[in-house]
């Protein structure tokens, strides 16, 4: 009986030895708690399903382990420690929340994995990695805030170069009052130029028990924007539309800037029209091959279409990273930057991404977002023109 | 027959009322010339969190326990209420009535379960379950649907009137409604019927009333559910407005404490006064420009001056 025991227990040991030998471990995190994340988790498992489907990479299985970081630095920190001292994974991969990513920094510089980041806008993330060469495993996808404010006041003045009919002269900022509105106000100033009129107001996000944008739709309604921004979270958007109409505010451009929309708002009427800013639309399915086979794969797999950018970006960042390792022949550290740092990955988002320097960082993937606009109850890219999908409704209608 | 006359004497209390009562018009007044807006939003504002305060002044008043998860059942309510609208196509001023019924249902089970037990033990034991148990439902809520918000589209919620070169939303005056009802149905209920009187006695003095007969524990138990059938109708109204996520009743749970703390246990009229006097300066500092940021600030100023005066009174007296 002892014998079979220990001949089973040897069998058992090779076959997982085995099976970890055929296995390219990739350790991500995310907070599951929210909709963009869980977006994010499962098309990167899709990615890595079609991408074993196809045989795997350079002979090997890829395993995608997922640590739920609950938007937390500290158990970001811990998933990180899991990720490398339990799994033992071979290349981290994920991120979302810039606060998390930014307690991760010291761990991360600790271990030096290679690391696909698919989140983290903020610049204090890219300030806390540091310059090349120590940073040189870091392989940022997110554009940083700064691309994203440069990227936006490029766009506006590329529409109104294109769209003589579209004139901007006074943007209002409403901005929820924690650290997001605040530096998203600042960033406006700073990053639009010296073209335009400012003001702004802030307002209690419902996130934080607030309930009443009365305050800063009344202050926008007396300045008299050409471009009203509203930059706070998912729970505010239509609430303040509501509000909006109700007040009978209506600018020429309506935008909304949160880092996420709630699920279902582009089925309310009073979302038609609205601008915003983001990296994807489904409306880029009518026109690129590579967003609507993802689209479809995504909603053939989970039953639901991808709402968030996040969910093609993630996705993208899988083919990435497996690419990189198929050219590197392994996930030996020094070949394998080299081989992302050749990357050029058609991606559903639009672009081609490669690599290239930042402010701070070597490795910055994607520099700008995209301008966004619901019409007929879909989103559509109105810039950059090089993706754009229809042209943009100039004034705002009257709210439905 | 020489009819006795009756001298009223005014008392100090009624020389208190008049003189609030006077000052309070008069700065209505003032605030309507300067931005009608924000005469019409702090009310609507003020019945949102009465609204919401008052099942848990009844519960405070009545059972004598603080409900940390107030907020938590005005969250659950208001998902149940979204299902009852997608998958039923009930429109949530439909649905509130079998949503409030299954929230009286589910308050009575929590009751029974939970509340009851710790009735006896010391007071941090008990918010310590209360506070558990709005994390539980929280939790519960963010596993099953994840955080992200939801939203009802409804047309009639952007209705709005004009006052001069001034437009307003009006339809969050069914808050201010339905502050109303709840304080006006619950003094009718306490002081008008059986039960209400027999919570009310309770209420007062639970070893008295045990001793004349009165069912204490059933009280409690109907008081409980009472409370959160009402804060049940609240989340269908809440999500009429307002997005929901699973812990979108956090800050309500901690505002209604501090209007119910200010008011004065079991202080209903006293939560309709604070809740005015906190919305009309809330809304009033939002349209101030150089106070914006501070508006969150002036609610926790103003209760921490009345538990002062208050306070300082008591110490005198």
């Amino acid at each position: 009986m002892k014998k079979i025991f220990v001949t089973l227990a040897i069998l058992a040991l090779a076959a997982a030895g085995g099976f970890g030998q055929g296995v390219i471990k990739i350790g991500a995190h995310w907070p599951l708690a929210d909709q963009g994340s869980v977006e994010a988790s499962k098309a990167a498992q899709l990615a890595v399903d079609e991408i074993n489907r196809a045989g795997g990479v350079v002979g090997k299985q890829l395993q995608l382990i997922v640590v739920d970081d609950e938007g937390n630095g500290a158990k970001g920190v811990a998933a990180l420690e899991r990720l490398v001292n339990v799994d033992k994974v071979d290349v981290l991969f994920g991120g979302y929340a810039s606060g998390v990513e930014a307690a991760m920094i010291p761990s991360l510089k600790k271990y030096g994995i290679v690391t696909v980041a698919t989140g983290a806008a903020s610049s204090v993330v890219e300030n806390g990695l540091g310059p090349s060469p120590g940073s040189d495993f870091y392989f940022h996808l997110h554009p940083w805030d700064y691309d994203q404010g440069m990227s936006y006041a490029q766009g506006w003045k590329d529409i109104q170069a294109k769209y003589p009919n579209v004139k901007i002269r006074k943007i209002f900022l409403a901005y929820e009052e924690g650290p997001f509105g605040k530096s998203s106000w600042e960033g406006i100033k700073s990053q639009y130029g010296d073209g335009y009129e400012y003001d702004g107001a802030s307002f209690k996000s419902a996130l934080m028990g607030g309930s009443d944008y009365s305050g800063v739709i009344q202050a926008a309604k007396d300045f008299g924007p050409d471009l009203f921004i509203w930059a706070g979270y998912a729970p505010d958007a239509l609430p303040l539309q509501q509000q909006a109409k109700a007040m009978n505010f209506n600018p020429p451009i309506f935008l909304g800037a949160p880092p996420a929309w709630p699920a279902d708002i582009g089925s309310s009427p009073l979302t038609e029209n609205v601008m915003s800013y983001g990296m994807w639309a489904s409306g880029l399915n009518d026109k690129n091959a590579q967003s609507k086979k993802f689209y479809e794969a995504y909603q053939k797999a989970y039953g639901v279409a991808p709402t968030s950018y996040f969910a093609p970006l993630s996705y993208s960042g899988i083919y990435i990273l497996a690419a990189a390792i198929e050219k590197a022949g392994g996930v030996q550290k020094d070949k394998l930057i080299a081989a992302l740092e050749q990357t050029r990955y058609v991606s559903p988002l639009g672009e081609t991404i490669t690599f290239s320097p930042s402010n701070v960082i070597k490795h910055q993937g994607i520099r700008h977002q995209k301008i966004l606009q619901w019409q007929n109850g879909k989103q559509q890219i109105i810039w950059p023109f090089d993706y754009s999908t229809t042209t943009p409704v100039f004034p705002k209608p009257a709210w439905e | 027959m020489q009819m006795k006359r009756k001298t009223i004497v005014p008392t100090t209390s009624s020389t208190r009322a008049l003189v609030a009562g006077s000052a309070g018009l008069v700065v209505a007044i003032a605030i309507f010339l300067w931005k009608p807006t924000v005469l019409v939003y702090g009310l609507q504002r003020a019945g949102l969190y009465a609204a919401i305060a008052i099942p848990m002044a009844l519960v405070l008043g009545i059972v004598h326990i603080v409900n940390l998860s107030h907020g938590e059942f005005m969250m659950v309510a208001a998902y149940l209420t979204y299902f009852a609208a997608k998958l039923l196509g009930l429109d949530p001023l439909v649905a509130m009535v079998p949503v409030s019924i299954v929230m009286s249902v589910f308050g009575f089970a929590v009751y029974r379960l939970t509340i009851r037990r710790a009735l006896r033990a010391p007071e941090l034991n008990q918010l310590i379950l209360t506070f558990g148990l709005g994390i539980a439902l929280s939790q519960s809520i963010n596993l099953l649907f994840t955080s992200q918000s939801w939203n009802l589209s409804l047309d009639y919620v952007t209705s709005s009137a004009t006052v001069g070169n001034y437009s307003f939303g009006t339809y969050d005056f069914v808050f201010v409604v339905a502050a109303i009802v709840f304080a006006g149905g619950l003094r009718l209920f306490l002081t008008r019927t059986r039960m209400g009187k027999a919570a009310l006695a309770v209420g007062q003095n639970p070893r008295g009333a045990a001793i004349v007969g009165i069912d204490v524990d059933r009280a409690y138990a109907f008081v409980f559910s009472l409370s959160v059938g009402l804060i049940g109708l609240m989340g269908a109204l809440f999500l009429t407005k307002q997005a929901i996520f699973p812990t979108v009743g956090g800050p309500y749970t901690m505002k209604s404490f501090c209007l119910v703390a200010m008011a004065g246990v079991g202080n209903i009229t006293g939560v309709l006064w604070g809740s005015l006097a906190l919305g009309l300066a809330e809304v009033a500092m939002t349209n101030v420009r150089a106070l914006r940021d501070w508006s969150s600030i002036v609610f926790f100023v103003i209760i921490i001056a009345t538990i002062l005066v208050r306070a300082i009174r008591e110490r005198k007296a």
